[in-house]
């Protein structure tokens, strides 16, 4: 075939629509804390998104699920704009969670509460010392409630949004992005800025920057996966427990010619107390292939047949099932959920290995639960984060926030999830406010002093002179197989 | 507030093709389904171009899930082929409620009354008329058999952005998506956006002032709330009318939104829908999109909040969802090989390129004395761009004309004669500007289009009885 590969475009002259400090380039939770937080500091920030709302997977992707906030013996670790987003969630009784005595409980009466109510495994982790299951502190919450909440926070917080707008390019000053380029119903448009943040989950700004990035991902990890998540409701809980109680080996049976014909057999009962006879089918995607979160074609594939096994699920369910007699598709899920894809190669790039070290890096800028390794889990309960996880090795003008973070495969997998997001986000938008105003690149940024501000944010961080050098160090042998498999049951 | 406008040079490069077609249509809305599928099924290679990761647009996302206006007056159904296939296919999935056929053009005061009662868009006129009321997921699915069906290459989460211009002619679009920017060439382009996105590049005429008194001049932020008690809402409503009234207008005061409308389909009794209005200055403006976007979560938070506390029977209600694409109702329109017109508002007389024929119901007695329109090929040609067709709301049409027919029906149409078109010129080596009509017009009878014998002159005098009803444009 002698088709032509490529077609050329001149150049040409695109409109500035603004000139900013801070760019932030997608609305999902990284973003929208990035955008928060570089406007709080001073910043006059501009955050752009893709769809019409923010929130990205926790909204659009149904996602709504802010777990791991607490390690298991209940000490809560991740505060800052999570906290302040669940208090403001909490007061419209858009939120739902382990109640504050029961967390890290190993009582059987509490466990089981919470293993029946909504979204009961994310509520629970397994205490690898005793071998007990206890109570996490995690959170769920209401995609609508959460989508106003975060528009009244981004508004308040003095930043510049434009929904339904795509960051597709960055404008280059040598090294340096200074700029993206948008499309939208306005056409193409630019945006010049000192620092860009890509918080588009996917690393798209930092692709066209040509940052150096990491895609390798071992096809069994959830990250690998695309997930299509969808709702049911008008189902008839209550017959439906009866049903399973008295007739397990029948239900097992139904359930397994659902997965031969396609369908999904795994759903979650009920999503928050507001919503009574609905339940959430989260269902993972995972393909013979590696799949790329970034192929387009992959991307349109997958959502086609993921919902074609939604209505197989949906038609099996309402014929066979007692209690689904009178049920409906409530809705599916606005974005296609994506878990994981590009990662930056940053100045620094976390790996296991830093989770038995203990190492608490003077860059620290946030801490998280580490709750789903299993034994090692045990023995080191978090895990540091380093801001330079954020900082690309070469570009300058750019930070990276969202779970695109500087990672190995096998942190990412952990490390990369709502709370994480909005954790890195804060890091990135305090730090990159902090250099537009001190007239510095953003790697360059003073660790002390960024600490010291995201702590005055109420962001839960080690006092890094007490605690650098005190801490053991210490290796476990691990079976690789069961240090996932908390996530893969989900799914599978 | 002065706009900053200065400019900063993009330079040039070489984009990737990725996909050569004969016809690449833009949007996987009403008009992008009809004219896909009705290219492909007609033996052309379709490349399908949407944004979202669904296809029905507005029909799916926007939560606009009525498919009105279908019959004429007298009851005879005007508008089907693609149309009356997805309601089809939805019919056999049990999602979907409609009048009964028999009932279509009835005078009769207590079905009017009964299907009034159903549904804002069940009468017209003193009448029954033909309109569907469907649902949103399950059209999704159906809407992606259909395409795949027709052996449509369809890219989701693509937003085709610009044409590939050279001189007077397409020959393709630029993509955007998380694989980069990307290229599909093909040998006909249809713009599907239902803004006429492609338009600016292209240097296509088109016109966009619409004045804040029209229905298009507003957007929408549709939503669903369910767990709602209908019955006990309704019990209430009937018997303490006075008091409802004062609510619905309590909650608008509240920043919420007065009155709503049950889903109807089966099992979602318990499922109401608000649609609403909100002026802006342009729907193809980003800023106003979004401070739209703002407002409209806004006030269905301050809505479900108010009716829980306040209506009764919403006691236990809750937020579904809020539409995942925002309900727009028109921008851009071409101005075309034909301009549908003022006049041909009460022109009783088909073209000789009619390719379909949309029922005129919203206007009162100028409706019952002029009973159809009827829509010319030339609408949908631009004049400047040899290969390049319209088929949605951007259609050649003037205000007046936009303000009444450029609903999902209607772009479905548009979509189904555009995509027939395109294959069949393609097919007979001819461009686009130069298929015969004749052959167009009678391949979309044989695909179920209801079509006049453009031959013959109408000879149409309204005989009825006279309208009682009021005479006013439906808030859809």
């Amino acid at each position: 075939m002698s088709e032509k590969k490529t077609v050329r475009e001149p150049a040409r002259d695109i409109k500035v629509w603004r000139e900013a400090d801070v760019i932030v380039v997608g609305g999902g939770p990284g973003g929208v804390a990035s955008a928060i937080s570089a406007a709080r500091n001073g910043a006059k920030t501009v955050l752009i998104e893709r769809y019409g709302h923010l929130g990205g997977m926790a909204t659009g992707g149904l996602v709504n699920i802010i777990p791991n906030l607490s390690d298991i013996s209940g000490r809560q670790h991740i505060y800052g704009l999570t906290t302040e987003l669940l208090n403001r969630l909490d007061k419209r009784g858009g939120t739902s969670y382990t109640k504050k005595k029961d967390r890290g409980s190993a009582e059987e009466k509490a466990v089981d509460y919470y293993l029946d109510a909504n979204l009961g495994w994310f509520y629970v982790r397994k205490d690898h010392n005793t071998g007990v299951q206890r109570v996490l502190y995690s959170a769920v919450v209401d995609p609508e409630i959460l989508k106003d909440e975060l528009n009244d926070m981004v508004l308040g917080s003095g930043a510049e949004l434009l929904l339904h707008s795509w960051g597709t390019q960055v404008i280059m000053r040598n090294n340096a992005v200074r700029g993206v380029f948008f499309e939208s119903k306005s056409g193409r448009q630019a945006i010049l800025g000192k620092v860009i943040i890509d918080a588009t989950g996917d690393g798209d700004m930092f692709v066209a920057a040509g940052a150096e990035f990491d895609n390798d991902c071992d096809n069994k990890r959830r990250t690998a996966w695309l997930a299509f998540v969808w709702w049911l409701t008008n189902v008839n809980l209550k017959k439906f427990d009866r049903f399973k109680a008295s007739q397990p080996e029948k239900y097992k049976e139904l359930m397994q010619e659902l997965g031969k014909l396609g369908g999904y057999p795994y759903f979650f009962k009920g999503i928050l107390k507001s919503q009574p006879n609905t339940v959430w089918y989260h269902c993972m995607q995972p393909q013979s292939r590696r799949t790329d979160a970034m192929d387009v074609e992959q991307l349109t594939r997958i959502d086609i047949q993921a919902r074609k096994r939604a209505l197989i699920t949906y038609d099996f369910m309402k014929k066979y099932v007692p209690g689904f007699e009178r049920s409906f598709i409530m809705l599916t899920a606005p974005q296609l959920g994506t878990q994981g894809g590009r990662r930056i190669k940053g100045e620094y790039t976390l790996t296991e290995k830093d989770m038995e070290t203990d190492e608490v890096f003077e860059d620290t800028i946030a801490v998280l639960a580490n709750n789903d390794y299993g034994e090692i889990s045990a023995k080191h309960p978090t895990l540091c984060v380093p801001y330079r996880c954020l900082v690309p090795k070469r570009v300058d003008g750019l930070l990276v926030a969202g779970r695109a973070f500087s990672s190995a495969d096998t942190i990412n997998e952990t490390f990369n999830i709502i709370p994480h997001c909005i954790a890195y986000g804060q890091a990135a938008g305090t730090a990159a406010a902090m250099a537009v105003k001190a007239g510095i690149e953003s790697r360059k940024v003073d660790y002390k002093e960024l600490r010291k501000n995201l702590v005055k944010q109420g962001v839960n961080l080690p006092d890094v002179m007490k605690s650098n050098g005190t801490v053991q160090s210490a290796t476990t042998g691990r079976s690789k197989a069961d240090y996932y498999q908390k996530y893969r049951s989900t799914g599978e | 507030m002065t706009k900053n406008v200065d400019y900063i040079r993009e330079k040039a490069r070489d984009t990737k093709v990725i996909r050569h077609a004969d016809v690449v249509v833009v949007g996987g809305g009403p008009g992008g389904i009809g004219a896909a599928v009705s290219a492909a099924r007609n033996g052309a290679d379709t490349v399908l171009i949407e944004r979202y990761g669904h296809l029905g647009g507005m029909g799916t996302g926007g939560l606009v899930t009525i498919i009105p206006q279908l019959c004429d007056y007298t009851g005879k159904q005007q508008i089907a082929g693609i149309t009356q296939e997805w309601i089809d296919r939805l019919i056999t999935r049990n999602a979907v409620d409609m009048p009964k056929k028999e009932h279509w053009g009835s005078l009769d005061k207590e079905l009017v009354r009964y299907y009034f009662e159903r549904s804002f868009f069940y009468t017209r006129l003193d009448r029954v008329v033909y309109a569907a009321l469907i649902d949103a997921e399950i059209s999704k699915i159906i809407l992606n058999e259909m395409v795949e069906e027709a052996g449509i290459k369809v890219y989701l989460h693509a937003w085709g952005t610009e044409p590939i211009m050279e001189g007077n002619h397409c020959k393709g679009v630029i993509i955007e998506s998380k694989s980069g920017r990307q290229a599909i060439l093909g040998k006909v382009v249809i713009d599907s956006t239902g803004d006429g996105d492609l338009f600016p590049y292209a240097n296509i005429e088109c016109e966009t002032d619409i004045p804040a008194h029209f229905r298009i001049a507003n957007l929408a932020v549709c939503f669903w709330v369910a767990g709602v008690d209908y019955k006990k809402a309704m019990d209430f409503r009937k018997n303490n009318m006075k008091e409802f009234m004062g609510l619905m207008r309590k909650a608008n005061e509240y920043g919420g939104q007065g009155g709503f409308m049950p889903s109807n389909l089966p099992d979602q009794e318990s499922v109401m829908w608000f649609h609403s209005r909100y002026p802006n200055k342009s729907q193809i403006d980003v800023e106003e999109l979004t401070r739209v976007e703002f407002l409209g979560h806004k006030i269905a938070g301050k809505t479900i909040e108010f009716y829980r506390k306040n209506v009764p029977g919403f006691e236990k209600a809750f937020l579904v969802l809020t539409d995942p694409q925002l309900g727009t109702r028109s921008s851009r329109r071409m101005v075309g090989e034909y301009q549908l017109g003022k006049k041909d508002l009460s022109d009783n007389q088909p073209f000789k390129d009619t390719i379909a024929i949309f029922p005129d119901l919203d206007r009162g007695q100028d409706s019952l004395d002029h009973p159809n329109m009827y829509i010319p090929y030339r609408c949908l040609l631009p004049k400047n761009v040899d290969n390049f067709m319209v088929a949605c709301r951007a259609f050649s049409s003037d205000l007046d004309v936009q303000d009444y027919f450029n609903l999902i029906p209607h772009c479905i149409a548009f979509g189904e004669a555009a995509g027939a078109a395109a294959a069949m010129a393609l097919q007979a080596g001819v461009g686009i500007k130069n298929v015969d009509i004749k052959s167009l017009q009678k391949q979309l009878v044989k695909q179920g289009v209801p079509l006049p014998d453009v031959n013959k002159k109408v000879d149409h005098k309204y005989e009825g009885p006279a309208l009682v009803g009021p005479s006013f444009t439906p808030p859809h």
